[in-house]
C-alpha cells in the first residue's frame, strides 16, 4: 500500500479523497493554485504545494506541475478526482515514466474509452447495445448537416473529447445542425484542444442511467448497480440518485452485465461509469464509458456500503478485490443533490463571491455532506460552480427525498446564490416523487428557471407559526431594555397580524412555558423551539411535526425559507396592519428598458450600437464567466438608445450594459 | 355632572376628527396616515397621552374667528416606546393643511419644554403646509421659538423628525436642527423654495418629488437619513432607532440583556481582507459579524456610501459604529463621506455612545472637486470631532491606514482609548508606489529599481508592527477574535471620565 498519495484535483472531490486517504493511514498531498491557497483541502491534507496561476490551463491542468509536486514531495501515487486530468492519458503515460502510479484505469483503457468514435466501435463489438450515429471525422458544417439528415433529426452533436455536459449541442433542423456543430467544434478546441466531433441519433424522452463498475488488475470487474441521472439541466446533472425508480431487476443485470463485458474488453481496472440512455421501453444504449471516479459516486456507496476512493486505491496499490458479484448490496435507497453557486431565478447563471454565511446542515448515518468550501470562502470565477454535495439515505424513496429536502431546509448559503431552493422544489415536484421523468424533466417543468420568491408554499400554518414566533422572541428581547418608565413597562399582546408576500392573517401567540401555541383560523399550533434571535435556522417541532425554516432579518421583514419557496413575512400589531392597508401598493421600477449584467463577469463584445433596431431573441452582448460564454438576447424587439459598458470591461451583478429607447 | 362629561366627550370625538372625516379621506387616499393614526403606530398602543386637545387659535383676521378647530392642527403629548418615555407632536394636515399658528407653536414648544425638563426625547411628525399665513408674523414668531428651542435641545435630548408631508420654506429649518430626519417615498418633500419659485428664478423645471423628495435627500443631499416606502414603515423603524438612544444626555446609553455570547470567535473573519491590497471587500460583513445578533441600525445607507455609520450593541449597550467601506471609492474620505461621518461622532459624543471605528482608507479623495468644494475645511471636521470627543473610543485598523487620512480615524493622537490593528494593517504616510517615487524620485526611470524598492517599502510598512513599536498600536489582533477584544475594550472603559478645558463652545470649521 502506498504511505503518500497526491490529489491533483481541487474543491469537495480533493477533500473527499483526502479523507478516505486519512482513514486508510495514508499521507496527503494537496496541489493548489494562487486562487485556491485559502481552500478547504489545502487545509486538510498534510501537505500543499502550489502549481500555478487561478486559470485550470495554467495549474490544475499542467501534467508537468503535477508531477513535479509528487516528486518533490515523494507523493507515490496521484489521484486525479475527476474533471482535470481524469481522463488524460499523456498524464498517465508521463505518471507512468516517472514510476508514479495513477489511482485509476490504466492508460489503454482511458485512451479506448476517450474517444468517444472508437469507444463506440469498441462497445458494439463487445455485444454493448449502441445507438446509430456517423463515427468518422466530419470537416465543415454542411457535411454535418448533410450527416444529420442522413440519420434523421433530431441529432446530438458531441464533441469526441468532450464531457460534463461540455462541447455538446442538439439540433432539430439544419440550421442547427450548422450553428450547433460550428460551436461546438469551437468549444473542444478551446475546452479540451481537440476539434474532433460525432454526431449520432437524439433519442427522445430518454433516461440517462448509468452503470458503476470496478475492475482490478486480476480480471475482475464486478458492477454496483446503476444511478440515475436524468434529472439534468442542459446535461448537467442536478440530482442523482440509487437505484433508479425507472429500471427492474432484469433491466439492471442485463444494463450491468453489459458494462462489464465492456469494461473487460478495456482491461479494466479501477472505478469507472459506463453510461446509458434509457428508452421509455426499457431498451438502452451505451453512451459513453468514464474512466474515472463520477461526482455522484456517494449515491452508490450509500447503498453498496463500499468506499468507491478506497477500492480504486486497493486496485491500484495492486490488491485484488474482496467480493464477488453477488455480494453487492443493494440497500434502501441514495439521493443526492448538486449544490452549486449559481442563479435559478436568472438562468442559473453561475454565481461568484465570498460565503458569507455557510452552514451545511448536521451530518449523520443518513446525511453526508461533501464540500469543499467554508465559511469566508471564496466562490472563485475561475472553476467550477458546484460547492458542495448533499447526499441523503433512506430506507425507501421517499425517505430518502424526505431526508434530502430536510437537510435542503437546513443548508444556509448566503453571499453567492445557489440552487438549494430550487432542488428542493424538484424534489417537492409530484412527477417527481411518482419517478416520471426524462432528461427534460427541468426543461419541461422549470422553463424559465425557477425562482423562490415567486413559487407557491404549501405549508402556510408552519410560516405564520414561525414568523409569529420569531417576532415575538424579538418582542421579548425588545422589552427587557433598561429605562422603561416604572409601573408602566412594555408589555407584548397576544394577537398579532402576519403578512405573508404581502397578505395579512391574524394570530393569536400565547406563550406556555417554553412553547409558543399560536391560534391559526381557530386552531392552536404549538410550537416548540429552542430559537435565538439571528440563528440563520428555526429548528423546531410544530404540533410534534421537526422541521427546520430558515430565518433572516431584513429591515422590517423576516424572510423565511423553506421546501424551495421563500417568503418574506411582516408582522405587526392588528392596528398597524389595518392601517398598512391603507397605504398605496407601489409599482416596482419599470427597469424593462435597461440590460443589467445577471453576473460578475467580463463583458466579452457588446453586439450592437446605439440607435440600432433589435428583434427579440436577437444577440445584444456576451458576457464570460466561469469559463462560460453567457449570451444575452433582448427579450422583445426595440430599439438601442445607448451603450453603457465597453467590451473587455469587467461587470458587476445589475450594471447596466445598454439602454433602450423607451417606446 | 353628567352634563359636562357628555360635553367633554362631544369635545373629544370632535377633536380627534381634526379637519373632518371628508379631508381625513383625503389623507389617505394621498398614501398618507392621519396625524393620530401615525402616534397610535409610532407609540407602544395606549400609552399615548394627548395634551392640548382643545387648544384653539385666536386670529381673527380673514375670517378665521368662524373657522376653528380644537387641537389646532397639530396633536402633542408623551407616550412609551417599549416601555421608554416619548414626547411627540405629530402635524395634522387636514386641519387648516397642518399649517402652524401661534398656538400650534406653543403646543410644540409645550412638548419640547417638558421633555427637556424630564430629559426624554422629542419626535416630531412633519406634515405642514407651512407658516398661517393669516396669522402673519405671529405665526413665524411660532417657527423661531420652536427653533430655539431645537437648538437649545440639541445635544441634551435626542430628536428625531419624520417627514411624512410637505416642508417647505422656514419650515425645514425645524427637522433640519434636530439629530434625524427620516422621509417617505411620494408623500414627502423638503425644500427652501419649491419648484414653481425654482421655475421663476432658474428656469430650471423640477418635480416635488425631484427637488426635495426621499430619495434626493437621502441619496444626494444627505439632508435625511433614511427613506421608507410608507408610512407604517417608517414609524416602525423609528421605534427601533428609538431602542439605541439614551433618554438624554444625563444618561448612560440602554442596556439590554444580550445572549450573543462576548467571546464568540468568527473564524471567517480571518479570510475577510483579500491578499490583493487593491481588491475590494464588504466592511458590513465585518460589521454584522461583531455585533451583538448581527443587528446594525444604518443611518444614511445611500448617502456617501464610502463610509458607513449606525448603531449597534456590543454586551447589550449601545456603540457607534464609523467604518470606511472599501467596497465605495476604495473607501476614500471625501467632502460627503467627512460631514457624514463628523456629525454621527459628534451625536454618539453627546449621548455618551461609544464609538468604534473601524479603519481601511487609502487617504483623502484628491481632484480639483474636492479642493474647490473645501475638502479641507470639511475633512477637518471629521478631523474636529474624533479629536473632540471625549466617549471611549475603540479603533481597528483592518487594512489601510494612509496618511492624514490614519490621523483622523480616531487614532491613537486623537485620544483614541484602544486602538487595534489585524496582521494584514498598512500604516503608512501612503501606499508603497507613491511614497517609491518620491523617496527614490532618481531612479524613477529604473522600473526594475523602482519595482525592487516598492517591494522593500512594501516590507518595511505594510504592517502593523512599525505603529505597533511607537505604541501607537496597542495591539495586532486576528480577525476573528475582534468582537471578543472590542467588548473587553468596552467593558475596561466604561467608566471612562475625561473633559475637554472649559470654554462656550468650540469653532468647529463650518
Amino acid at each position: 500500500m502506498f504511505d503518500k498519495i497526491l490529489i491533483a484535483n481541487r474543491g469537495e472531490i480533493a477533500c473527499r479523497v483526502i479523507r478516505t486517504a486519512r482513514r486508510m493511514g495514508i499521507a496527503t498531498v494537496a496541489v493548489y493554485s494562487e486562487a485556491d491557497a485559502n481552500a478547504l483541502h489545502v487545509e486538510l491534507a498534510d501537505e500543499a504545494v502550489c502549481i500555478g496561476p487561478a486559470p485550470a490551463r495554467e495549474s490544475y491542468l499542467v501534467a508537468d506541475k503535477i508531477i513535479a509536486a509528487c516528486k518533490a514531495t515523494g507523493a507515490q501515487a496521484v489521484h486525479p478526482g475527476y474533471g482535470f486530468l481524469s481522463e488524460n492519458e499523456s498524464f498517465c503515460e508521463a505518471l507512468e515514466r516517472e514510476g508514479i502510479v495513477f489511482i485509476g484505469p490504466k492508460t489503454h483503457a482511458i485512451a479506448a474509452m476517450g474517444d468517444k468514435i472508437a469507444s463506440k466501435k469498441l462497445a458494439k463489438e463487445a455485444g454493448v447495445n449502441t445507438i446509430p450515429g456517423w463515427n468518422d471525422p466530419i470537416e465543415s458544417p454542411e457535411r454535418a448537416v448533410e450527416i444529420a439528415r442522413g440519420i434523421g433529426y433530431p441529432v446530438m452533436i458531441k464533441a469526441s473529447a468532450g464531457g460534463g455536459g461540455k462541447g455538446l449541442r442538439v439540433a432539430f433542423n439544419d440550421a442547427e445542425a450548422h450553428e450547433g456543430f460550428a460551436s461546438c467544434v469551437n468549444e473542444a478546441k478551446n475546452a479540451f484542444n481537440d476539434d474532433r466531433v460525432f454526431i449520432e441519433k437524439f433519442v427522445e424522452e430518454p433516461r440517462h442511467i448509468e452503470i458503476q463498475v470496478l475492475g482490478d488488475a486480476f480480471g475482475k470487474v464486478v458492477y454496483l448497480n446503476e444511478r440515475e441521472c436524468s434529472i439534468q439541466r442542459r446535461h448537467q446533472k442536478v440530482i442523482e440518485e440509487a437505484p433508479s425508480p425507472f429500471i427492474d431487476a432484469d433491466t439492471r443485470r442485463a444494463m450491468g452485465e453489459q458494462a462489464v463485458k465492456l469494461a473487460k474488453a478495456v482491461q479494466y481496472q479501477s472505478a469507472g461509469t459506463v453510461e446509458f440512455v434509457v428508452g421509455r421501453d426499457k431498451s438502452f444504449y451505451f453512451l459513453e464509458m468514464n474512466t474515472r471516479l463520477q461526482v455522484e459516486h456517494p449515491v452508490t456507496e450509500l447503498i453498496t456500503g463500499l468506499d468507491l476512493v478506497e477500492q480504486m486505491i486497493r486496485v491500484a496499490a495492486g490488491q485484488p478485490l474482496t467480493f464477488d458479484q453477488a455480494d453487492v448490496k443493494l440497500d434502501g435507497w441514495a439521493m443526492e443533490a448538486r449544490i452549486c453557486a449559481e442563479d435559478p431565478a436568472r438562468g442559473f447563471l453561475p454565481s461568484v463571491g465570498r460565503l458569507v454565511k455557510y452552514r451545511p446542515p448536521a451530518q449523520s448515518d443518513a446525511v453526508r455532506v461533501d464540500t469543499g468550501v467554508y465559511e469566508g470562502g471564496e466562490v472563485s470565477m475561475h472553476y467550477d460552480s458546484m460547492i458542495a454535495k448533499l447526499i441523503c439515505h433512506g430506507r425507501t424513496r421517499d425517505e430518502a427525498i424526505a431526508r434530502l429536502r430536510d437537510a435542503l431546509d437546513a443548508f444556509v448559503i448566503r453571499g453567492p446564490n445557489h440552487n438549494i431552493a430550487f432542488v428542493s422544489s424538484v424534489l417537492g415536484h409530484e412527477r417527481f416523487a411518482a419517478g416520471r421523468f426524462t432528461t427534460a424533466f427541468i426543461a419541461e417543468e422549470y422553463p424559465q428557471g425557477f425562482d423562490p420568491a415567486v413559487a407557491g408554499f404549501e405549508d402556510a400554518p408552519l410560516l405564520l407559526a414561525v414568523a409569529a414566533s420569531v417576532h415575538q422572541r424579538y418582542n421579548e428581547r425588545a422589552s427587557r431594555i433598561v429605562g422603561q418608565m416604572p409601573g408602566h413597562e412594555f408589555r407584548i399582546k397576544p394577537e398579532a397580524v402576519v403578512r405573508l408576500r404581502g397578505v395579512g392573517h391574524f394570530v393569536q401567540l400565547e406563550v406556555e412555558g417554553d412553547d409558543h401555541v399560536v391560534m391559526i383560523d381557530g386552531k392552536p399550533h404549538r410550537l416548540v423551539s429552542d430559537w435565538k434571535v439571528s440563528d440563520p435556522v428555526y429548528r423546531g417541532e410544530l404540533d410534534g411535526r421537526p422541521f427546520e425554516v430558515q430565518v433572516e432579518r431584513i429591515g422590517l421583514r423576516y424572510r423565511l425559507q423553506h421546501r424551495g419557496v421563500r417568503v418574506d413575512a411582516e408582522v405587526m400589531s392588528p392596528r398597524a396592519a389595518e392601517l398598512l392597508a391603507r397605504m398605496p401598493v407601489k409599482a416596482a421600477p419599470d427597469m424593462s428598458r435597461f440590460l443589467l449584467s445577471p453576473m460578475p463577469g467580463l463583458l466579452r463584445e457588446v453586439s450592437v450600437k446605439p440607435g440600432q433596431a433589435v428583434k427579440a431573441g436577437e444577440r445584444l452582448a456576451v458576457i464570460e464567466a466561469m469559463k462560460m460564454e453567457n449570451i444575452l438576447r433582448a427579450e422583445r424587439d426595440g430599439v438601442v438608445e445607448k451603450v453603457s459598458a465597453a467590451a473587455g470591461e469587467s461587470l458587476a451583478v445589475d450594471q447596466v450594459i445598454l439602454v433602450f429607447a423607451g417606446s | 355632572m353628567q352634563d359636562i362629561i357628555r360635553k367633554l366627550d362631544e369635545k373629544r370625538e370632535k377633536a380627534r376628527l381634526g379637519g373632518g372625516q371628508r379631508r381625513i379621506d383625503a389623507q389617505h387616499a394621498r398614501g398618507k396616515l392621519t396625524a393620530r393614526e401615525r402616534i397610535e403606530v409610532l407609540l407602544d398602543e395606549g400609552s399615548f397621552e394627548e395634551w392640548d386637545m382643545f387648544k384653539e387659535h385666536r386670529c381673527t383676521d380673514f375670517g378665521m374667528a368662524d373657522e376653528s378647530v380644537p387641537g389646532d392642527g397639530v396633536v402633542t403629548g408623551y407616550g412609551t416606546i417599549n416601555g421608554r418615555l416619548v414626547f411627540v407632536f405629530s402635524q395634522d394636515f387636514t386641519v387648516f393643511g397642518g399649517s402652524l399658528s401661534e398656538s400650534h407653536a406653543e403646543k410644540i414648544c409645550k412638548v419640547m419644554d417638558q421633555a427637556m425638563k424630564v430629559g426624554a426625547p422629542v419626535i416630531g411628525l412633519n406634515d405642514s403646509g407651512g407658516a398661517r399665513i393669516q396669522e402673519g408674523v405671529a405665526s413665524l414668531g411660532g417657527y423661531a421659538e420652536v427653533f430655539q428651542r431645537n437648538v437649545m435641545a440639541s445635544g441634551v435630548i435626542p430628536q428625531i423628525s419624520l417627514v411624512m408631508g410637505p416642508c417647505a420654506g422656514g419650515a425645514v429649518y425645524s427637522p433640519s436642527m434636530t439629530d434625524f430626519i427620516f422621509m417617505v417615498r411620494d408623500s414627502s418633500y423638503m425644500f427652501v423654495t419649491g419648484p414653481e419659485v425654482v421655475k421663476t428664478v432658474t428656469h430650471e423645471e423640477v418635480t416635488a418629488e425631484d427637488l426635495g423628495g426621499a430619495t434626493t435627500h437621502t441619496t444626494k443631499s444627505g439632508v435625511a437619513d433614511l427613506a421608507f416606502e410608507n408610512d407604517v414603515d417608517a414609524l416602525m423603524y423609528t421605534r427601533r432607532l428609538f431602542n439605541y438612544l439614551p433618554l438624554s444626555n444625563r444618561e448612560k446609553p440602554p442596556v439590554r440583556p444580550s445572549t450573543d455570547p462576548t467571546d464568540r470567535l468568527d473564524p471567517s473573519l480571518d479570510t475577510l481582507v483579500p491578499a490583493n491590497a487593491n481588491q475590494p471587500y464588504d466592511m458590513k460583513e465585518l460589521i454584522l459579524k461583531i455585533v451583538d445578533d448581527g443587528d446594525f441600525f444604518e443611518i444614511q445607507p445611500d448617502y456617501a456610501k464610502n463610509i458607513v455609520v449606525g448603531f449597534a450593541r456590543m454586551e447589550g449597550s449601545t456603540v457607534g459604529i464609523v467604518a470606511n467601506q472599501p467596497l465605495v471609492l476604495a473607501g476614500c474620505l471625501d467632502i460627503k463621506s467627512s460631514i457624514k461621518a463628523a456629525r454621527f461622532v459628534r451625536f454618539c459624543d453627546a449621548f455618551n455612545i461609544p464609538v468604534i471605528t473601524l479603519v481601511d482608507v487609502p487617504g483623502f479623495m484628491p481632484g480639483t472637486a474636492q479642493e474647490y468644494g473645501g475638502i479641507i475645511k470639511h475633512g477637518a471636521k471629521l478631523l474636529y470631532a474624533y479629536a473632540e470627543c471625549t466617549v471611549p473610543k475603540v479603533t481597528v485598523i483592518t487594512r489601510k491606514a494612509y496618511g492624514g487620512a490614519y490621523d483622523v480615524m480616531s487614532s491613537k493622537h486623537l485620544r483614541g482609548d484602544v486602538n487595534f490593528a489585524w496582521p494584514s494593517a498598512e500604516i503608512a504616510v501612503m501606499g508603497p508606489k507613491g511614497a517609491v517615487e518620491i523617496i527614490f524620485r532618481e531612479e524613477k526611470n529604473d522600473p526594475a529599481k523602482i519595482t525592487a524598492r516598492e517591494a522593500e517599502y512594501r516590507e518595511k510598512f505594510a504592517n502593523p508592527f512599525i505603529a505597533g513599536k511607537r505604541g501607537f498600536i496597542d495591539d495586532v489582533i486576528m480577525p476573528s477574535e475582534t468582537r471578543k477584544r472590542i467588548c473587553r475594550s468596552l467593558a475596561m472603559l466604561r467608566d471612562k471620565q475625561i473633559e475637554n478645558p472649559w470654554r462656550k463652545h468650540g469653532n468647529i470649521p463650518l
